[in-house]
């Protein structure tokens, strides 16, 4: 089923008249003849939960914000920067102009008059595309005052980053919005009561905003008719690591997550077997092989103590060492740390540290003791959620891997050992190959 | 605009009931408990928490992950445990973290035994570490000012310095380098932190990564004493805590005082102490001896200084400085008018304001509070510049500005005298709201045009109705650290002590003021001069920078240079030995700094402060009331002081509005005389 990206490839879809030709702004236009609380009411019975990671349901955040005349803020979050996620870029490349169209529509819900798209300093080409889409959408009046003799006006602007992840977060992008270092926010105050410029501000994905049109088309409760219950509609999942077709692809959220690795994504390389995978981005905890047939959709993951995130699938083969994963994971949030907290800053680079020392054979076993309970408490006791991004993959990979790290820790040693000269080489050098044996076994 | 004002809830605490005022942050609420929550980067001066540490983390019943006590507003009901399995645990963590990187080089450190982090890592952390890991370096220390040094490997990354550069002092120049854990504080372009507030951020920091170069290895805190008292360098009069090694002063803190300073220091005052104890002082009584003033027994000094004075009698005149205290200015009156008879005395640089204008600037119901600065609808800067006149108000005015909307307005006198500029401003201020503070500067009564701009003053205040109303009123910054307390004792040529008649001294005569001594001296009508902390050639030390160009005493530094030539006598009771005393003076008397001084001074405000001496008196001076008591005994008149005490009392019972008053009552935190009973004396006097 295929509803954002419906014909995705069609040439031309960027521009307003193939966007217009096939029915592009007519949900704006519907939207518009209705008051804003029916909007709000299709937005909230169509039970579209947000796509950028948090899963919050789109009609209650902008039900938050408060009521009468003041100025609000809508802020679409196009920072994307969660490892192995890429939909939107897509998204916005191929047709930009359902997002400006979803944008407006959420604007006219939620009250707000002044709107961004915060877009991530590298995607270059979509920032230059959304701007050209929107001088066409300006230009015909969808964006500026009185939209469509509406009565309502949005100013809406393309803001690009600089390359930081935290600005993904979204009161770190606040800040950078407002020309400051990009460090997240205490919350509460939470963005619907003080936000931007201390206004209430609305913030949503890119995807989400982009199925607001559809919802409007279709009608909230016909949305909600597809996918499960408590995951109504369809979602854009990025499928990247060792599959055999990398890409994007949409699917009606429930459906068994092995249908999307080895259905749509054609599954590991040949001769090679699923180690384990990351079903939503690579801050969310891994899966293993076992857990290939659980329905891809935010609750039934959230049962196997994982999350759907921003759906972005990385699948890992039995090929690569899950210390490999592992460090590659803990060095991507060490450096991405704003530093602002104790835990974050101190508990990513901590813990990058033991994983070296795991690798290069100076690790004792009391350090995977060590870095689990570290990973504990970075978890909840953050001032964002970047702490636990690193901390949950992490705590997940020492909780389902732990005898291949403890056997990579023993090879890694004995190497060191043999390196050295050690005398009794012999010794440990068939440790060390009982040891990757076992590894192997596990 | 309305203050705070917070409803009592009653919560509970680790299964303690405890009322606390509603809202308050959980942190500053259990203290109502007694109980303690570890912060570091929580500074409620710093304005909102931005709960960067994770130190404060409790657990709060219904709430499912730890919260930050330092951002939690309190509420009724609310069941909190600081004490559970789970917040332990989160607090060892977090001191585990913060110790990951830190030198815990304690030994070496300025910071040791006066270390927040020392003490919450004793207090709440697990007394050891699983860290093994080389810790991150840094070349260090390093000058981040002339005056700071910055440790960066002992940082914790609390962000307060950062906070306060950019949140309080608003100089925008501290800022974190890097991110994650390469995150450092430093100036954007590593220039050197050079702002006038700077040092604050020594005394904010909760380890040693900031200390100030001058205390740098001086002192370990078990050597040191702390003694309160009020830094007299500038009309602002901050509340100090002086650190005090072996009798000399080797650091100033702020004593936060919420009326007065709100915590903060300039760094005038914060680095200025050398100074003070410094070899430029006058350490013992000196005597001009064929043209050269040498070292003589006290004994000689006062039998010269007190033949000297008796022999102009009537004829002598006597300048007081900004830093005398008022009984030193109470005295010195005495012995003028009583023991030679002479009304010739002065405090005001900006020459006299008639009386009934000075008792009306003084009415109580007018007297603006420091912290109306911060809650008024406006405030207009009358002929001032903050930052130079009285440094710490600048972050009053800020902090007014930046947290309560306060709208800052300014404009010189010359506006206020030009009828259509004035209703212009008066505009400008109502639509802001009804309650507005004028901080006007003692120069705005300066010059010929200073009695007309002194009324137009009072007309504004009438026009604003500010007599008696919230959060409003006129607030005078002196020329002199304390003009207001010398006016107050009766040091001016037109008024006795407690701005009374000249009648009520005896003597019913106007005296001269500064201006006039120095033309009486100069055409020989006056043949000796009495200077007490004041040399008229220097501008006087209680002259900050900007004003020192608009100073009368400057312009007229050659009329000075001739005045001081030409008497006869002239006795310096002096600090230091400046131009015009090393020139000019006969007799001179060593006085003390502040730090050694004690009696009353009178802020801005109205508020009566006390100083205490901290240290012992250098070398062989002399209590200025003990000098002045046995001058005026070598002259015939018996000032009945034998002690400092005695001192404050003789000014308690001379000032009608300072009646009934005891240095008890001032205690540490002064008493605004507006506020008491005896207000009245000022209008019936």
């Amino acid at each position: 089923m295929k509803l954002l990206f419906d014909r995705i490839d069609e040439p031309g879809l960027n521009t307003l008249p193939v966007y217009e030709a096939r029915g592009g702004y007519e949900s704006l236009r519907k939207a518009l003849a209705m008051p804003p609380e029916a909007v709000l009411n299709e937005l909230e019975a169509s039970g579209l939960r947000g796509r950028g990671g948090a899963g919050f349901a789109m009609g209650k955040k902008v039900s938050f914000l408060p009521k009468g005349a003041m100025d609000k803020y809508l802020v679409c979050n196009a920072d994307e920067s969660e490892p192995g996620t890429f939909k939107d870029r897509e998204l916005m490349q191929k047709s930009p102009h359902m997002l400006i169209e979803g944008l407006i529509i959420a604007s006219y819900a939620a009250g707000a008059n002044r709107s961004f798209i915060y877009i991530r300093g590298e995607y270059v080409l979509q920032a230059d595309m959304l701007d050209a889409a929107l001088h066409e959408a300006r230009e015909q009046g969808y964006v500026g005052e009185n939209i469509l003799a509406s009565g309502h006006s949005l100013s809406l602007v393309v803001h690009r980053g600089a390359g930081a992840y935290i600005c993904g977060e979204e009161t770190g992008l606040l800040d950078s919005l407002e020309g400051k270092r990009g460090n997240p926010r205490l919350k509460p105050p939470f963005p619907a009561n003080q936000g931007l410029y201390q206004g209430p501000t609305l913030i949503n994905n890119v995807e989400t905003l982009a199925t607001v049109p559809t919802i409007m088309r279709m009608g909230g409760d016909q949305y909600a008719k597809l996918g499960v219950e408590t995951s109504t509609g369809t979602k854009l999942v990025s499928v990247s690591g060792h599959v055999q077709r990398p890409g994007n692809y949409e699917i009606e959220l429930g459906i068994p997550s092995r249908e999307i690795i080895y259905g749509l994504a054609g599954g590991p390389p040949e001769g090679r077997e699923v180690k384990c995978w990351f079903p939503g981005g690579s801050s969310s905890p891994v899966l293993t092989a076992d857990e290939l047939d659980v329905p891809y959709d935010f609750n039934s993951l959230a049962e196997v103590r994982s999350m759907l995130g921003s759906g972005a699938i990385i699948v890992v083969d039995d090929s690569t060492p899950i210390l490999d994963v592992a460090l590659k994971v803990a060095k991507f949030y060490r450096h991405e740390s704003c530093g602002k907290c104790t835990p974050c800053r101190e508990g990513t680079n901590w813990t990058v540290k033991m994983l070296e020392r795991i690798d290069s054979g100076e690790a004792t076993p009391m350090d995977l003791e060590i870095m689990a309970s570290v990973q504990e408490h970075i978890m909840g006791n953050c001032l964002c959620v970047l702490g636990d991004a690193m901390a949950m993959p992490i705590s997940s990979m020492i909780v389902k891997f732990r005898e291949e790290f403890e056997a990579h820790m023993q090879a890694a040693q004995a190497r060191a050992r043999a390196d050295l000269g050690v005398a009794d080489a012999a010794l440990t050098a068939a440790d060390a190959l009982s040891a990757e044996g076992a590894a192997a076994h596990a | 605009m309305p203050r705070p004002q917070a409803r009592t809830i009653t919560f509970t605490i680790d299964g303690l009931e405890v009322q606390a005022p509603e809202n308050a942050m959980l942190v500053d609420a259990a203290k109502h408990g007694d109980v303690e929550i570890p912060v570091f980067c929580y500074e409620p001066k710093l304005g909102q928490p931005v709960g960067a540490c994770r130190m404060c983390l409790v657990e709060i019943e219904g709430i499912p992950k730890l919260q930050t006590g330092c951002s939690t507003p309190v509420k009724d009901g609310m069941v909190v445990h600081t004490q559970s399995e789970r917040v332990k645990e989160a607090q060892n963590a977090v001191v585990e973290f913060l110790l990951i990187n830190h030198p815990l080089d304690c030994p070496v450190c300025d910071k040791g035994g006066e270390c927040p982090l020392q003490d919450i890592t004793f207090g709440w952390g697990k007394g050891t570490s699983r860290f093994i890991e080389p810790k991150r370096h840094f070349v260090k220390p390093l000058e981040l000012s002339p005056t700071i040094a910055i440790d960066r490997e002992r940082c914790i990354l609390c962000y307060r310095c950062v906070r306060f550069s950019q949140e309080i002092s608003e100089d925008y120049q501290l800022v974190l380098q890097e991110r994650g854990a390469h995150s450092y504080v430093s100036t954007f372009d590593g220039h050197p932190y050079v702002a006038p507030f700077s040092g604050n951020i020594v005394e904010l920091c909760p380890v040693g990564a900031l200390t100030s170069r001058a205390y740098r290895f001086r002192a370990r805190p078990w050597d040191i004493e702390d003694s309160g008292s009020v830094c007299t360098l500038c009309p602002a009069q901050c509340n100090v805590t002086l650190t005090v090694r072996d009798e000399r002063v080797m650091r100033v803190l702020a004593r936060q005082h919420p009326e007065v300073d709100d915590g903060w220091l300039c760094d005038r005052g914060r680095f200025a102490y050398p100074r003070l104890g410094g070899d430029e002082r006058v350490s013992e009584p000196l005597l001009r001896d064929g043209g050269e003033l040498r070292p003589v027994s006290w004994e000689r000094a006062l039998e010269e200084a007190a033949a000297g004075l008796k022999r102009a009698g009537a004829r002598t005149g006597a300048l007081v400085g900004g830093q005398a205290t008022n009984e030193e200015g109470f005295l010195l009156a005495r012995l003028m008018r009583e023991g030679l008879d002479s009304p010739h005395i002065d405090s005001r640089v900006a020459g006299t304001l008639p009386l009934e204008l000075q008792r009306e600037l003084g009415d109580p119901s007018l007297q603006a509070h420091v912290s109306d600065l911060e809650f008024a609808h406006a405030v207009l800067l009358l002929d001032t510049e903050p930052i130079e006149d009285a440094a710490i108000l600048d972050l009053r005015l800020r902090k007014g500005v930046r947290r309560h909307g306060m709208k800052l307005v300014r404009a010189s006198s010359e506006e206020l005298l030009n009828k259509q500029a004035a209703g212009e401003l008066v505009k400008t201020l109502k639509a802001a709201g009804e309650e507005i503070v004028v901080l006007w500067h003692e120069r705005l009564t300066a010059g010929p045009k200073g009695a007309e701009a002194a009324r137009a003053l009072l007309d504004l205040a009438t026009t604003l109705s500010l007599a008696g109303a919230e959060n409003s009123g006129l607030l005078e910054i002196p020329a002199q650290s304390n003009g207001r307390g010398l006016r107050e004792a009766g040091v001016l040529p037109n008024a006795s002590p407690g701005l009374g008649a000249p009648a009520d001294t005896g003597n019913a005569a106007e005296g001269l003021d500064a201006l006039g001594i120095a033309d009486a001296l100069i055409k020989g009508e006056l043949s000796a001069v009495y200077l007490l902390g004041v040399d008229p050639l220097e501008d006087s030390s209680s002259l900050p920078v900007w004003s020192r160009s608009h100073s009368p005493w400057e312009q007229q530094r050659p009329l000075w240079e001739q005045a001081l030539e030409r008497a006869s006598t002239v006795v310096a009771h002096a600090t230091f030995l400046t131009e015009g005393i090393r020139e000019h003076a006969n007799v001179v008397l060593p006085a003390g700094a502040y730090a050694e001084k004690e009696g009353t001074i009178v802020h801005p405000d109205g508020r009566i402060q006390r100083l205490r001496p901290a240290v012992a008196r250098l070398g062989s001076t002399r209590a200025e009331w003990q000098v002045l008591a046995e001058l005026a005994e070598r002259i015939g008149l018996d000032l009945e002081v034998r002690n400092g005490m005695a001192a404050s009392q003789q000014l308690f019972d001379a000032v009608p509005f300072y009646a009934g008053l005891t240095l008890e009552e001032i205690g540490g935190k002064g008493i605004r005389w507006a506020q008491r009973e005896t207000a009245a004396g000022v209008a019936s006097s």
